[in-house]
């Protein structure tokens, strides 16, 4: 009897600190969505009132419309679609083509290949991201989109990944397929990728992410507003003196439904990206 | 036999020809930058400069060693770096623990504490500039636990205190992230065991120390050392909470730096100089992480 009230004790406050936990990490998020809601003058009431009184529209015309009234966000956000979107490709398709040689060919030199591949894991991209710009300063990339993807077209990470999920890949369909008189690219075009799913939709899901996050490299290449990408816009709307809180909120909000759209719609890739990074093994 | 090896060598033609666009890829965007980094630290060179780069040999090092600035950004991104993946490594262990004991909700619970790092790393900066506001929640709230109305904590006007609302900010938004990676390890533990410590009379408290904590030490470590090196690598956070008014000195972290050195005074021998110090730096975790993953396999 003794033994059934302790554990019901803490069964009660594993549940306690877990639900306190948990409404610390939600609260700034229930903040940026209500006060997207609010004037500003209602935002800074103290204390703060956590349900809004109305839905305060302007905040989000403000947001697309910008301090100065030119609608950059709109152009922006399609910047930062068209980056996060063509990497995500450009990745998926690199690393498969990479992870597919590197786990299924014998050629001499393919150790070497992936080895030297691994080692890029090493360079952090703020340790190379002057002289980077200096390469696309001499290729003339720079305030383009070629200059906001070229750096990022595949990484090390993503042709691990692909190697790893296609060793486990059975021989024999490769093998029956050749027997067959397939040649080799349309066997990664129509048996490879299509039975790659998973790693694929991993894969695409953190280059999008990462593309959406990226603020260094943006900095760097993208001079004008017309070729500035939404983290950037966001550093300028803050900066900007009149900017009011509600504003501000609303363009986080803005930012940030296209990541949850694809964290609710596809969450088992989505978060399988980090259990697959811990699995990583050397 | 002749033809299977002109098989051979037809398919290893194409195996070659399959790996050579990320080759391609590799040395131009992060070989020869690497190689040109370590080059260009040993020159005087400006961007905007039309003379030919000095070659100074080490002297940019030199420098960067013998400056306050650049010490101050190594004090800035260790402070940051402890004071940030410490934390993050004993609450998300902690967090993992307790979900993987509860029967329901596991996956609800896992999806809130990860939906932080749903956002990006400029818009939890931001959201977190409002809380911090001098009449924001983060005042309302220190002030109703520590019952002090009325109080402004000058989270941004402080040196200590703007560091660690930078903390903040990256500790809330990667906690999840790592409670995952944790509850993927702690899965891996084979039930069998806890089962067999409980008929031996061990407490959840035994359990934990004796099992869990050493079964799981692979995955301490790879969390450690990833943690610690994206701490390392920290700027957006820093240049979101300085370019809204927050003072830069105490949070002038080593990219920071460089951005600055580089980009805004042109310098570009001495920011080459102090990129290579920060990939040192980070090759010696990784290094690390090699070492003691390599060491630490468990075998059940």
């Amino acid at each position: 009897m003794k033994q059934n009230y302790t554990h019901i004790l803490s069964r009660g406050l594993i549940w306690a600190i877990l639900i306190i936990s948990l409404i610390c990490i939600i609260a700034p998020l229930l903040f940026m969505l209500t006060a997207s809601l609010m004037p500003a003058s209602e935002i800074v009431k103290m204390p703060y009132r956590w349900i809004p009184s109305g839905i305060y529209f302007p905040n989000f015309v403000k947001a697309v419309a910008g301090n100065d009234g030119s609608f950059i966000f709109i152009r922006n956000l399609f910047n930062s679609l068209v980056v996060a979107g063509t990497v995500s490709l450009t990745t998926v398709l690199i690393s498969s083509l990479t992870g597919y040689s590197l786990s299924k060919f014998h050629y001499a030199g393919r150790d070497l290949v992936f080895m030297g591949i691994m080692a890029t894991m090493m360079i952090p991209f703020e340790a190379i991201m002057i002289p980077l710009y200096m390469v696309a300063t001499k290729m003339g990339i720079q305030n383009s989109y070629p200059g906001l993807i070229l750096p990022f077209l595949v990484n090390a990470f993503g042709v691990f990944m692909m190697r790893q999920y296609l060793i486990t890949f059975p021989d024999e369909f490769i093998d029956a397929a050749r027997v067959d008189g397939m040649s080799e690219f349309s066997i990664y075009r129509s048996i490879i990728l299509p039975n790659s799913g998973p790693a694929i939709a991993t894969l695409a899901i953190l280059a999008f992410r990462t593309q959406w996050d990226n603020l260094l490299w943006p900095l760097l290449v993208a001079q004008t507003e017309k070729m500035k990408t939404i983290p950037l816009y966001i550093v300028k709307f803050k900066a900007e003196m009149h900017t009011d809180e509600g504003a501000m909120m609303a363009v986080a909000l803005l930012a940030s439904v296209p990541m949850f759209i694809l964290f609710f719609s596809l969450s088992r890739y989505f978060v399988g990206g980090a259990a697959v990074y811990a699995s990583r093994k050397g | 036999m002749q033809h299977k090896s002109n098989l051979r060598r037809h398919q290893d033609l194409w195996g070659r020809l399959f790996v050579l666009p990320a080759i391609l890829f590799f040395s131009v965007f992060n070989f020869y930058p690497i190689i040109n980094a370590m080059y260009t630290s040993l020159f005087k060179k400006k961007v905007l400069s039309l003379n030919p780069p000095d070659f100074m040999g080490l002297e940019n090092y030199r420098y960067l060693f013998t400056s306050g600035d650049f010490w101050n950004s190594i004090r800035a991104t260790t402070v940051f770096t402890l004071g940030t993946f410490i934390p993050l490594l004993v609450f998300s262990l902690l967090l993992a623990v307790l979900i993987s004991q509860v029967k329901y909700g596991r996956k609800f619970l896992q999806m809130g504490f990860y939906s932080p790092a749903v956002l990006s790393s400029v818009v939890a900066a931001a959201i977190w500039l409002l809380i911090f506001d001098p009449r924001g929640l983060a005042n309302q709230w220190v002030n109703f636990v520590m019952q002090t109305p009325g109080i402004d904590h000058s989270w941004f006007a402080n040196a200590s205190m703007v560091q660690f609302a930078t903390m903040m900010v990256y500790f809330w938004k990667y906690v999840g992230y790592f409670v995952i990676i944790f509850i993927a390890g702690l899965a891996s533990i084979p039930g069998s065991m806890y089962e067999a410590a409980r008929i031996d009379g061990a407490s959840a408290w035994q359990s934990f120390w004796r099992i869990t904590l050493p079964l799981l030490r692979p995955t301490v470590v790879l969390v450690s050392i990833m943690s610690m090196l994206q701490c390392l690598k920290t700027f957006s956070t820093q240049y979101l909470f300085t370019q809204s008014g927050a003072p830069q000195a105490p949070i002038n972290v080593i990219t920071m730096n460089i951005y600055n050195t580089g980009i805004r005074d042109h310098r570009i021998g001495r920011a080459s100089a102090m990129s290579i110090i920060l990939f040192m730096i980070m090759l010696f975790f990784t290094w690390l992480q090699f070492k003691t993953t390599k060491s630490d396999e468990v075998t059940y």
